[in-house]
């Protein structure tokens, strides 16, 4: 009998992610996919092959098992996790059987945890990826996070994926690295400067498609730029909006956005940030496309 | 004496990097006609010869989009097969594929507001609106929303100055010298002009969007 899932608590914003629902930007959909890509394929890895994942925010989540069994990773942060009321280890494995409960609680780390399975999500794939948009209202469970009351079946795994090796990169308090943006030189001189010196803060507005950033100092309270043209956006530009607040865009970005970008954090550090809590102070620093790249490999 | 700049119209594009999964090809940094010809050709292109290692290409207003998986291709080696491919950019790459008709029905709330800040009733605004054939300049922001232009210079005007906070599906929109169609829910700080039946957006088909960067538009009234 395939297994089968029963929310009986959801916190906000749990969304079913798969690698992203790439090749749609000229339609006008940003790819989504797991905000921490590196804590996705651990979950993975762990729970041992099944396609898509459960992404969990702070608030965690709890669930029953009402059929089957199944085997779960679980990785992300750090979040408690009690399996019948027996804590077991984050990141880890649970096995789950028929009657079990599944409770995971914040933890001290970390805005995002991943729950995958030894079987698929079976949920309907929309334009070739089960990644819910939560911006254009696609994929994943209707189309929609996941609410209380919500069941979800998983089914025998379609195509075994190919085993992975999923090196967990160490902790790194350092800047956020980044490469110069669209219209870095639209900015003056002294702004730039600033940015690369002043510390910022992670803002209490914080989702899916961005994370705004508290500016302290007031960097780019003076910087008003007007009337761009609409170009693409990529995960990680930090643009800044009307007022001078800073925001980074992450997995479902808008796919073209007018504001002025800055700066594009690196794709080695998107899991990072994408990690950080409200309040947190960060730092940047600047590094070519090629440093990127070679730290990018170095992860792997 | 022949005129070699006349041989080819396209702005000199620059290739920049975006972050480090992509780079973006540049026809310039405001949009102008030719800018946005160059890019929708040049996508084209990017489709009848694609460059290895390059996963997925976007067409936007004034540019074009390569992203690539960087732990397997190389920016400076597609920037080179990028510069190989502008040099057999042809003006006939931008040619529409497709000619639409499009009824709208023009009764938005910001129809008459629009008309006297031009200076026209709303009656000659309407038939002014819809006086030239107005190319697909691009999609994004959101699924399925079309940008499309160039209006003449008499009916340029700037956004609102507040933004609403959310309109329908096939929304028909106007602002900077453009005509824009929502396809999905969402706020705008654009004119809204009226409505159209036409949807532009079906998750469920493939492809999931029905005009393409280039095609041409006519917009008439809704009978």
């Amino acid at each position: 009998m395939n297994a089968r899932l029963f929310i009986t608590r959801a916190g906000p914003l749990t969304t079913i992610q798969d690698a992203g629902r790439f090749g749609m930007l000229r339609h006008g959909i940003s790819a989504s996919g797991p905000m921490d890509r590196a804590a996705y394929a651990l979950a993975g890895q762990l729970a041992g092959g099944g396609s898509g994942a459960i992404e969990i925010t702070t608030a965690g989540i709890d669930l029953v098992l009402e059929a089957g069994n199944c085997r779960l990773g679980l990785a992300g942060g750090v979040f408690t996790a009690r399996h019948n009321d027996r804590v077991v280890p984050w990141p880890g494995v649970v096995t789950l059987s028929a009657g079990d409960r599944l409770s995971i609680t914040p933890g001290p780390a970390g805005n995002y945890g991943y729950l995958r399975f030894d079987a698929d999500l079976d949920c309907p794939p929309v334009l070739g990826s089960v990644a819910t948009s939560t911006r254009a209202g696609i994929g994943g469970y209707r189309g929609r996070a996941l609410l209380t009351g919500d069941r979800v079946d998983l089914r025998p795994v379609a195509e075994p994926a190919a085993p992975v090796t999923v090196t967990v990169p160490p902790p790194d308090n350092g800047p956020l690295r980044f490469v110069w943006g669209l219209h870095a030189d639209l900015f003056s001189p002294t702004i730039r400067q600033a940015f690369l010196q002043q510390p910022f803060a992670i803002g209490r507005r914080h989702d899916r498609m961005g994370i705004r950033l508290d500016d302290p100092h007031g960097v780019f309270a003076e910087a008003s730029i007007l009337s761009l043209v609409s170009d693409a956006i990529v995960p990680g530009d930090i643009q800044i909006l009307g007022d001078g607040t800073p925001t980074v865009l992450m997995r479902d970005h808008q796919p073209t956005g007018g504001y002025p970008r800055i700066a594009t954090v690196i794709s080695a550090d998107l899991d990072r940030l994408a990690q950080m809590r409200p309040g947190t102070m960060l730092s940047f620093a600047a590094i070519t496309a090629d440093h990127a790249l070679s730290l990018l490999r170095s992860q792997i | 004496m022949t005129d070699l700049s006349a041989s080819n119209a396209f702005p000199v594009p620059t290739i920049v990097p975006l972050g480090d999964a992509c780079l973006l090809v540049r026809f310039g940094t405001t949009l102008t006609d030719q800018a946005n010809r160059a890019a929708i050709a040049f996508a084209r292109l990017l489709e009848r010869e694609p460059v290895p290692g390059v996963d997925e290409v976007m067409p936007n207003l004034v540019s074009v989009l390569l992203r690539f998986d960087p732990l397997r291709a190389h920016p400076a080696q597609i920037a080179g097969e990028i510069r190989l491919r502008l040099f057999a950019l042809r003006d006939s790459d931008a040619d529409a594929p497709a000619h639409w008709t499009l009824p709208i029905d023009f009764d938005g709330p910001d129809l008459e507001e629009v008309a006297t800040l031009l200076g026209l009733s709303a009656a000659a605004f309407v038939s002014a609106h819809n006086s030239r054939t107005l190319r697909v300049l691009a999609t994004g922001f959101a699924p399925g929303f079309v940008y499309c232009g160039m209006h003449d210079d008499a009916l340029v005007l700037p956004r609102r100055t507040s933004v609403r906070p959310m309109v329908p599906a096939g929304t028909v929109l106007f602002a900077a010298g453009q005509t824009a169609i929502t396809a999905t829910p969402l706020p705008t700080g654009w004119h809204v002009l009226g409505r159209t039946d036409f949807a532009n957006f079906d998750a469920s088909a493939s492809p999931p969007t029905r005009l393409s960067p280039g095609d041409t538009v006519q917009f008439t009234v809704a009978k």
